[in-house]
């Protein structure tokens, strides 16, 4: 497959992937990752150009989470108790600006871009921006996530209550 | 001036919801508490070489926190002497000297004006240069790593401020040969609420964890979990001096990941070697505190988490979070409680998530006309506190609000003070 074809495809699978999060379907999203997945968002600082360096390894995280730990904050969202998200929030998924940075056999490096927003009771409106640097693996399934590191561009962030 | 001692009814356990989101309050505690207690800056491990900075702040004003050419921390206002630009505008780093991007004013770590462009032709050598060295903050001491700094020149010394609490601190701080580091990097978030909401949950209010945490609770993750020592003993919360609160309750030794379980017992024996018998006994639990006026500290397992609520206006606060552990921990162990960090206490905690929600609310309503007309309720336990011979403080098990009433008893006395 050449690089155009596989970007399209990787366009049309973050829609189907921001629909799934955008329409309550958690479950569904979080089959899409590998049981050893790393699904993680170091934190941004504010440094001379060119230090903040994210292949550091330990890095500090807004969330750094397995298949088993991103599965516990799903099932949380089920319990009805979750506040944070209840009633829950409306959350749009915008990914565009799709680049396949590496291939492999039968791996590939995608990088997106995403501006999120998350609409609160009572117009408390947030925008999360940013962009998403994953690893999928071809599975006779289809995708399945092995890493996405989640790069926002805030450094002083707001309470992450949603899925990126 | 306006009396604010009223707003706390010492005789009735309420405080009255102005202390909450009104801005008159919001400035005067700017002066009153954040001018005079002691503020948590940064631990030592942050800046181990001379030239070392961190930047964060002290209530709304940043601040630089060096290690200076003799090792001496210090810490600075973080704004030049001739109009007021940051001289720092780095989160951390390393330097011999602060340049100022505006006219090129410069500093040295000791605070001192060094360099001024055109000195001579321009000021014509007139500039006392040792008049206009950087504001710096005159008291600056350390517990056991933990650096706070304070602006009131007269204040007690830090030991004579954490007083009792102290006690409690070390059973953290103290329970290890090697003492503790921070880890690296910082979780900086802004919520809405009230800072003192967040303080006050943290020295003592220990009765919002069934409920409002009852997710992670449902799915096997929770604070019901970790139920099952004695009261008064092991399971206690202690009102101490000036305001700083502790909640202390005994992990059961089943159900804890192996790992974990084979850490909190070899840290177990090294604190019967370097604590006092009565804190060796209490070291391994959930532990919850608060000093005085915006730090808190809460850890379990092994996992800490340290943190400042930065005062950003009546119904903003801005948290500043680090993770804590022993110099000498096993890299499986750091790595573990660095990943409790991100899953519990942070900007996507499923514990912190739903405290940040909660705190934003209050000061919504508590604005309303009507509303702030009701005092809120702070009675729980009132009277039934005891001190005990082996430990500091007003105790009574979990739940009480002793201590959490206790934390606004303190801030009543501050902002009485003239
Ligand atoms: S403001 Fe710093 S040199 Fe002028
Ligand atoms: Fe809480």
């Amino acid at each position: 497959m050449n690089s155009f074809d596989l970007r399209q495809e990787f366009e049309e699978f973050f829609i189907k992937e921001a629909w799934l999060l955008d329409n309550d379907k958690y479950d569904e999203w979080l089959d899409l990752f590998d049981d050893d997945t790393r699904y993680w968002a170091p934190v941004r600082e504010n440094l001379d150009r060119g230090n903040e360096n994210f292949a550091k390894p330990h890095l500090l995280s807004h969330f750094d989470d397995n298949k088993m730990t991103l599965g516990f904050r799903v099932k949380r969202l089920a319990t009805g108790y979750a506040h944070a998200e209840e009633p829950p929030s409306r959350t749009r998924h915008f990914v565009s600006n799709v680049q396949i940075l590496e291939k492999e056999t039968d791996r590939v490096r995608v990088e997106s871009n995403f501006i999120v927003f998350r609409g609160r009771p009572g117009k408390d409106e947030t925008f999360f921006v940013g962009v998403r640097r994953d690893w999928w693996r071809k599975d006779p399934t289809g995708w399945i996530n092995e890493e996405r590191m989640v790069i926002f561009d805030h450094d002083v962030i707001e309470s992450i209550t949603i899925f990126f | 001036m306006s009396d604010f001692t009223s707003l706390v009814d010492l005789k009735n356990k309420t405080v009255h919801p102005r202390v909450f989101v009104d801005p008159e309050i919001y400035k005067a505690e700017q002066e009153k508490l954040f001018g005079r207690c002691w503020l948590f800056i940064g631990h030592e491990s942050q800046v181990p070489n001379q030239g070392d900075y961190v930047t964060t702040y002290m209530g709304e004003e940043p601040v630089i926190f060096v290690k200076d050419r003799s090792d001496r921390l210090r810490v600075f206002l973080n704004s030049c002497r001739h109009r007021g630009v940051k001289v720092c505008r780095k989160d951390h780093g390393n330097t011999k000297i602060f340049t100022c991007p505006y006219h090129g004013w410069s500093y040295n770590t000791e605070g001192g004006l060094q360099g001024v462009p055109q000195i001579r032709e321009a000021y014509h050598n007139d500039l006392d240069k040792d008049k206009w060295g950087l504001i710096e903050v005159p008291r600056v001491e350390s517990h056991y790593g933990l650096v706070f700094a304070c602006f009131d020149e007269e204040s007690q010394s830090l030991t004579e401020y954490l007083g009792s609490f102290a006690f409690y601190l070390d059973l953290i701080l103290r329970r290890s040969k090697g003492g503790t580091v921070s880890t690296p990097g910082t979780h900086r978030w802004r919520m809405p609420g009230n800072w003192k909401l967040a303080s006050e949950q943290f020295a003592g209010d220990n009765y919002h964890a069934d409920t409002l945490h009852r997710s992670p609770n449902l799915i096997g993750l929770g604070p019901d979990e970790y139920r099952g020592g004695t009261p008064w003993d092991t399971d206690f919360e202690a009102k101490c001096s000036n305001g700083h609160g502790w909640i202390n309750f005994h992990l059961p030794s089943e159900d804890i990941p192996p790992v974990q379980a084979e850490y909190m017992k070899q840290l177990e024996k090294e604190a019967q070697e370097v604590l006092p018998p009565r804190q060796a006994a209490l070291i391994n639990g959930v532990q919850v505190g608060t000093i005085f006026p915006n730090f808190s500290i809460l850890g379990f397992l092994g996992f800490t988490t340290i943190r400042v609520w930065h005062p950003r206006g009546p119904k903003e606060m801005e948290v500043w979070s680090w993770g804590l552990i022993e110099r000498d921990a096993p890299p499986e162990i750091v790595e573990i409680t660095r990943k409790m960090q991100c899953l519990t206490f942070s900007p996507s905690g499923i514990f912190e998530q739903d405290d940040g929600c909660v705190w934003g609310e209050i000061t919504d309503t508590l604005s309303g006309q009507n509303r702030i007309n009701y005092p809120l309720n702070y009675q729980m336990g009132a009277g039934h506190g005891k001190e005990l011979a082996d430990k500091p403080g007003l105790l009574h098990p979990p739940s009480t609000e002793i201590g959490v009433f206790g934390y606004h008893e303190h801030w009543r006395e501050m902002m009485g003070r003239k």
